[in-house]
C-alpha cells in the first residue's frame, strides 16, 4: 500500500501541460492510457500525477484535433487495448507546445532569480 | 461532426472497454507486486475514481453530451406529455389553429404578391401606360407614341411592346392531328425577350428591326414556343425548329422555344405561343380603333430610380401629345403613367385586402400563442414541485430552462405539423374563390419560403409562448416549493396577474378580428340583397371560345349558332337558352362600344365620353334572364336580317347618352351605329337596369344587338360572332347530367367547342361577390376562432383560479358569505377581463377596420351597431363561460374545503 507521505510528493499538473505531456510520452511509441500514466510517472521520477479522469478526456480530444490517432492491439500480456500514436500533425503541435514551454520556464525563472533591489522606499 | 445513433453507441462501447483494459492492467501490475486480486481491484478502483463521472466528462469531450442531453429531454417532453393527454391536446390544437391560419393566407401572399417573376432583374422592368383626363389609358399605345419615347430616353434601356390578349375570348386554337388546344398567342416585339433578359433554349427569337424594335419582316410568319406547349403538344420533337404548325388556320414557322417555366405576360392561365409584332402601314398613323394599340415594358437603366424615368418621360410627353390634331383625344394622353412590372400584375387594392387579411390570420395566431402562455402558467404552477425536486437533485437553472423550451417546441413541432395539413385543406376548399379572385395559374401548394416561414413560425411559437413561464419556473426558489404540502400560493398571485393580462389581450385581438368579420358580414349581406334585375335561378352557363377561322367565308349565324342553338331548345328538360356575347356579370369577354363624334360642345363631349358594354345577344335571352323592359320591346322573332336593324340600349345608357333631364323614351328612332353600309340601326327598347358588371357596382350604359340580324357584312360581325359567346340554358335538370349532352351537341356543331368552361349562373354569381365572399369566409373563420380561443382563455384561467381558492372561498361560506356573493366574487374577476379587453379591442378595431375598407359595401367603415353587437356576444361568450366556474366556486362545500388542508 501506498504510504499517504508519498501520495502527497506527488504534483498535481499545471494546466495545459497534459497535452504536452501526453503528446511527449507518445513520442517514445504508441501507448494505451495506462502505459501512459506509468511513463510519466517512471519518467518523472514518481512526481507526476496524471489523473485518469483528465487523461482520457485529453487523449479523445487529441484524437478529435488529429494530434493522435488510436486502434485496438493485444499488449504482451494478451490484452486488448486502445493504443494512441502521435501524428504528423501532432508531432508539430508538440514542437510548439515544447517552445512555449520553454518560454514561460525561462520567463518565470528569470523573475524568480532577480535579486531584489535595494529595497528601499 | 458523425451523429450516427450506431457510431454513437459504439463508441460508448469502446469507451466502457478501454478504461475497463486500464482497470484490469492496472490491477494485474498490482497483482504482481504481491496484492491479493481483491486487495489490487479495490485500490484500483480507488485510485482510478469515479468511472461514471469519467466516462461523462470524456464523452463531453466528443462534443456530443448537447445532443445527448437535448435527446434525452425530448424524451423527458413527451412522457411528460403524453401522461397529460388533455393539456397536450388543448395546446396542440390551439396552435395548429393559428399556425394553420398563417400560413394558408402565407401561401396566397406569396402566389399572388411575392411570386418571383421569371425573367432578368424582374425589379428594373416597368410598365409605361398614357394617362390623361380620363385617367389612364387602359388600351395601350399607339406605336408612334411609343417610337418616340424609345428614341428620346436617357432613363430607359430597351423599351418593348406587346399586344396581350387579356380574357379567355382572345384565346386562339392551336391545330394537332388529335384535335385543337386553346392557347394564349400574345404578338411581342422582337426586342421583348432580350429586354426581359431571356432567350429561348432552343432556336433564336424574332429578328430585331433595330430601329423599331419589332420583329423583320421576314419574321413575319415565324412562331416561338413554350415549353409546356413543346413538351405537352409536340411531345418534346427535338426537330420541332423549322417545322410549320397551324393557329388558329394560318400556318406559322417554329423558329424556338423558351424555356422551361418562362411565361409573358404573367397573367395569361393558358399556355402560350408567341408570335411576332411586324409593323404595318396602321402603325404609322394615330387612329382611334384602327391603329394597333401597344402595351409597353421598359427595363430602367442601371441606377436610375423609377421617379427619374417617370419624370423624364412626362417631359418627352408635350411633344408625343402635340401629335394629336384633335384637342379632346390630345388631353387623354397628355402624361404617362409609370409602375414596376411586377406591381401591375396585381390590383393595387387587392393587395390591400390580402395584407388586411394575411394580418387578420396573423392576429389570429398571436391569439394562439397568448392563450397556449396562458395554458403553460397554469402547467408551470402544477409542477412546481417536480421543478424544484430536479433543481434539488442538482439541475442547473439552464438545464430545467432548456427541458421546459423543448418541451414548448415538441408541442409547437408537433402542432406546426398539424397546422400544415390544416392549411392545406382550407386552401383545397377556397381554391375556386382563390384562383378566380387572384387570377393565379398555378395550383395553391404551399412552396418552399412556406416551409421556411412555417418553421419560423414554429420556432417563434414556441419561444413566445413558452419563454416566459419557462423563465418563471426556473427561476423560483426550489426551498418553498418543496416545504409546502398544498398547492403553491407564493407565486400563484403573480401568476394569476400576468394570465389575467393575457387573456386582456385575447379579448382585445379577438374583438377586432370580430369586428372586421362583423362589417363583412353585412357587407355580405347587403350584397346578397342587392336586386340583381334578372333571374340567377336554374341557368347554366358555357363559356365557348368560338374557332371562327373553321367557318371563314360562311355566315355563323346561320351556319353555326342557329342550329346549335336550335337544338339545345330541343334537348329534354330544357325550358328556354340563349346565346350571348357574355352573361350579365360574366368575366371572360367584354367588349366596348364607343361613339365617333366630332365637335367640342358638352353634348358632343359627353357622346364622346359613353363608353357602354356592347353585347350580342338573342332574343331568348328574356326567357332565360326574366328581366323587364322599360320602355319599349326587346327582340323578338320578326326581327331577321332583312328586316330593320333594332338595337336596346339599358337605362344607364340613355342617361349617359342624354343627360338626365329627358324622357328614356325621346332615345327611340335614335340611330347610333348602323350593322353594314346604309343599315343604320334603330333603338327600340330600353332595359331597365341590371347589375350587369359587378355586383357593388351599379349599372353601365350597355347597348344590345340581335344576333339573328348580324350578317358578316356588319362591322361588328368578328368581334360579337367570332370570338367567344356564352350560351345559357334555363333548364330543371341537374348540371351534372345535362353538361356532357350539351357537350355532345357542341361538339357536333364544331369540334373545338368541346373545350367550353361550364358554370352555373348562381355560381357567376357567387365570383362577382368576389374577394368580399372569401374575406367575409376567411375572417367568419377567424373570428369564430379567436372568439373560441378567448372565451375558453377566460374559462381556464377562472377555473385556475377557483381551484386555488377553494380554502379560501369554503372559509367564506363557513363565515356566512351567501353563495350569490361568491358567484359575483368570480363573475367580477371575469367582467373586470372582458371590459378591458373589450375597450381596448374596440379601440383596435377603430383604427384597423380602415385596412377593410375595400371590402366593405354599403356598410360605414366604423359601423356602431356591428361594434356594439360583436361586444355583446363577446361579453356573452365571456360570461357564460365564466359562470361554470363561478357556479362550482358558489357550491363549495365548507367542511370538504376545510377539512382538504
Amino acid at each position: 500500500m501506498k504510504t499517504p507521505a508519498k501520495y502527497k510528493n506527488r504534483i498535481e499538473l499545471v494546466q495545459g501541460t497534459l497535452d504536452m505531456l501526453v503528446l511527449q510520452t507518445l513520442q517514445w511509441g504508441p501507448a494505451h492510457g495506462y502505459g501512459i500514466v506509468q511513463a510519466l510517472r517512471t519518467h518523472s521520477g514518481d512526481i507526476l500525477q496524471v489523473e485518469t479522469g483528465s487523461l482520457y478526456p485529453a487523449l479523445h480530444r487529441l484524437e478529435r484535433q488529429g494530434w493522435v490517432t488510436s486502434e485496438w492491439k493485444q499488449t504482451e500480456s494478451k490484452q486488448r487495448a486502445r493504443f494512441y500514436r502521435i501524428t504528423a500533425a501532432g508531432k508539430k503541435q508538440l514542437a510548439s507546445d515544447l517552445s512555449r514551454w520553454q518560454q514561460i520556464v525561462a520567463a518565470i525563472g528569470s523573475v524568480m532569480q532577480r535579486k531584489p533591489e535595494g529595497g528601499k522606499a | 461532426m458523425r451523429l450516427f445513433p450506431g457510431s454513437f453507441t459504439r463508441r460508448k462501447q469502446e469507451l466502457d472497454e478501454e478504461l475497463q483494459a486500464h482497470l484490469q492492467m492496472a490491477a494485474q501490475d498490482r497483482q504482481h507486486l504481491g496484492e491479493s486480486p481483491e486487495e489490487a481491484r479495490r485500490a484500483t478502483l480507488r485510485e482510478f475514481g469515479n468511472v461514471g463521472l469519467i466516462k461523462d466528462v470524456t464523452r463531453e469531450s466528443w462534443g456530443w453530451i448537447h445532443f445527448e442531453r437535448v435527446f434525452q429531454d425530448l424524451k423527458y417532453a413527451l412522457r411528460q406529455l403524453v401522461r397529460s393527454p388533455g393539456f397536450a391536446i388543448t395546446v396542440i390544437a390551439t396552435l395548429a389553429l393559428g399556425l394553420g391560419a398563417t400560413v394558408a393566407m402565407f401561401t396566397v401572399v406569396d402566389r399572388v404578391l411575392l411570386r418571383p417573376l421569371p425573367y432578368e432583374h424582374p425589379s428594373q422592368l416597368v410598365e409605361i401606360r398614357e394617362a390623361g383626363k380620363r385617367g389612364i389609358v387602359e388600351n395601350g399605345v399607339p406605336y408612334l407614341d411609343l417610337a418616340q419615347w424609345r428614341s428620346q430616353t436617357h432613363t430607359l434601356g430597351e423599351t418593348a411592346f406587346y399586344i396581350s390578349q387579356r380574357g379567355k375570348g382572345h384565346l386562339s386554337f392551336l391545330e394537332g392531328s388529335a384535335g385543337a388546344i386553346q392557347v394564349g398567342a400574345p404578338a411581342i416585339s422582337a426586342n421583348l425577350l432580350p429586354a426581359l433578359g431571356v432567350s429561348p433554349v432552343m432556336g433564336r427569337g424574332f429578328a430585331i428591326d433595330p430601329t423599331t424594335g419589332a420583329a423583320q419582316s421576314e419574321d413575319a410568319h415565324s412562331i416561338l414556343l413554350s415549353d409546356p406547349i413543346w413538351r405537352g403538344f409536340f411531345g418534346a420533337d427535338p426537330a420541332i425548329l423549322g417545322k410549320t404548325i397551324q393557329l388558329s388556320g394560318n400556318s406559322w414557322q417554329v423558329i424556338g422555344v423558351m424555356p422551361r417555366g418562362f411565361s409573358f405576360p404573367e397573367t395569361l392561365a393558358v399556355p402560350l405561343v408567341w408570335t411576332p409584332v411586324v409593323l404595318g402601314d396602321k402603325d404609322t398613323r394615330r387612329i382611334y380603333n384602327v391603329s394597333p394599340t401597344y402595351s409597353v415594358i421598359g427595363r430602367l437603366k442601371l441606377d436610375v430610380r423609377l421617379a427619374d424615368a417617370q419624370a423624364e418621360l412626362n417631359v418627352i410627353q408635350p411633344q408625343v401629345a402635340r401629335q394629336y390634331t384633335d384637342p379632346y383625344e390630345r388631353d387623354q394622353v397628355s402624361s404617362v403613367h409609370l409602375q414596376r412590372y411586377s406591381d401591375s400584375l396585381v390590383d393595387g387594392s387587392v393587395k390591400k385586402s390580402l395584407f388586411a387579411l394575411f394580418g387578420a390570420s396573423g392576429v389570429l395566431w398571436l391569439i394562439a400563442c397568448v392563450n397556449v402562455t396562458g395554458l403553460l402558467f397554469a402547467r408551470a404552477a402544477v409542477r412546481q414541485r417536480e421543478i424544484a425536486v430536479r433543481g434539488a437533485l442538482g439541475a442547473s437553472r439552464l438545464r430545467i430552462l432548456q427541458q421546459l423550451l423543448i418541451e414548448g417546441l415538441l408541442l409547437s413541432a408537433t402542432a406546426s405539423i398539424l397546422g400544415f395539413a390544416l392549411a392545406i385543406v382550407t386552401l383545397k376548399l377556397f381554391e375556386h374563390t382563390l384562383t378566380s379572385q387572384f387570377h393565379i395559374a398555378t395550383s395553391m401548394m404551399p412552396s418552399l419560403p412556406v416551409i421556411a416561414v412555417l418553421l419560423a413560425l414554429t420556432l417563434l411559437s414556441a419561444t413566445l409562448s413558452s419563454l416566459w413561464p419557462a423563465l418563471g419556473s426556473a427561476r423560483a426558489s426550489i426551498e418553498p416549493a418543496l416545504r409546502q404540502g398544498g398547492p403553491q400560493r407564493g407565486s400563484g398571485g403573480v401568476h394569476y396577474r400576468i394570465r389575467a393580462l393575457l387573456v386582456v389581450a385575447e379579448v382585445a385581438m379577438s374583438l377586432t378580428l370580430l369586428v372586421g368579420c362583423g362589417l363583412l358580414l353585412r357587407t355580405l349581406y347587403a350584397l346578397h340583397h342587392v336586386p340583381l334585375g334578372f333571374r340567377t335561378d336554374h341557368v347554366l352557363v358555357a363559356n365557348m371560345t368560338i374557332p371562327a377561322y373553321k367557318f371563314a367565308g360562311q355566315d355563323m349565324t346561320t351556319t353555326l349558332y342557329q342550329p346549335l342553338l336550335e337544338r339545345v331548345q330541343h334537348l329534354p328538360g330544357v325550358e328556354s337558352a340563349a346565346l350571348m356575347t357574355e352573361v350579365p356579370l360574366g368575366k371572360t369577354f367584354q367588349m366596348i362600344f364607343s361613339l365617333r363624334t366630332e365637335g367640342n360642345s358638352t353634348a358632343e363631349i359627353r357622346k364622346r365620353e359613353l363608353r357602354a358594354q356592347f353585347r350580342a345577344v338573342g332574343p331568348e335571352m328574356q326567357q332565360v334572364f326574366g328581366f323587364r323592359m322599360a320602355y319599349g320591346r326587346f327582340f323578338n322573332q320578326h326581327d331577321t336580317p332583312s328586316s330593320q336593324p333594332v338595337a336596346v340600349v339599358n337605362r344607364a345608357f340613355v342617361r349617359a347618352y342624354f343627360g338626365d333631364d329627358r324622357d328614356p323614351r325621346e332615345i327611340f328612332g335614335e340611330s347610333l351605329f348602323s350593322f353594314s353600309k346604309d343599315k343604320r340601326a334603330l333603338i327600340v327598347g330600353v332595359l331597365d337596369d341590371a347589375r350587369q358588371v359587378s355586383i357593388a357596382e351599379q349599372a353601365q350604359p350597355e347597348i344590345e344587338v340581335d344576333i339573328p340580324q348580324i350578317t358578316p357584312d356588319a362591322g361588328f360581325y368578328k368581334g360579337a360572332e367570332g370570338m367567344a359567346m356564352d350560351l345559357a340554358v334555363r333548364t330543371g335538370r341537374s348540371p351534372s347530367t345535362i353538361i356532357p349532352e350539351l357537350r355532345e351537341l357542341m361538339r357536333r356543331a364544331s369540334p373545338e367547342l368541346v373545350t367550353a368552361n361550364f358554370t352555373t349562373m348562381e355560381q357567376v354569381v357567387e365570383d362577382s361577390y368576389g374577394s368580399q365572399q372569401l374575406a367575409a369566409h376567411l375572417l367568419e373563420i377567424f373570428g369564430a376562432a379567436a372568439l373560441l380561443l378567448c372565451v375558453s382563455g377566460i374559462y381556464g384561467l377562472l377555473a385556475y383560479l377557483v381551484s386555488q381558492r377553494t380554502r379560501e372561498l369554503g372559509l367564506r361560506i363557513a363565515l356566512g358569505a351567501r353563495r350569490a356573493d361568491i358567484m359575483s366574487l368570480i363573475l367580477r374577476q371575469a367582467a373586470w377581463m372582458l371590459l378591458v379587453g373589450s375597450s381596448a379591442g374596440l379601440g383596435l378595431a377603430w383604427l384597423s377596420s380602415r385596412l377593410f375598407q375595400t371590402f366593405l359595401y354599403s356598410v360605414p367603415v366604423h359601423d356602431p351597431w356591428t361594434m356594439a353587437a360583436v361586444t355583446a356576444i363577446l361579453l356573452v361568450g365571456g360570461l357564460s363561460a365564466a359562470s361554470l366556474p363561478a357556479r362550482r366556486a358558489a357550491n363549495v362545500d365548507p367542511m370538504q374545503a376545510l377539512r382538504a388542508e
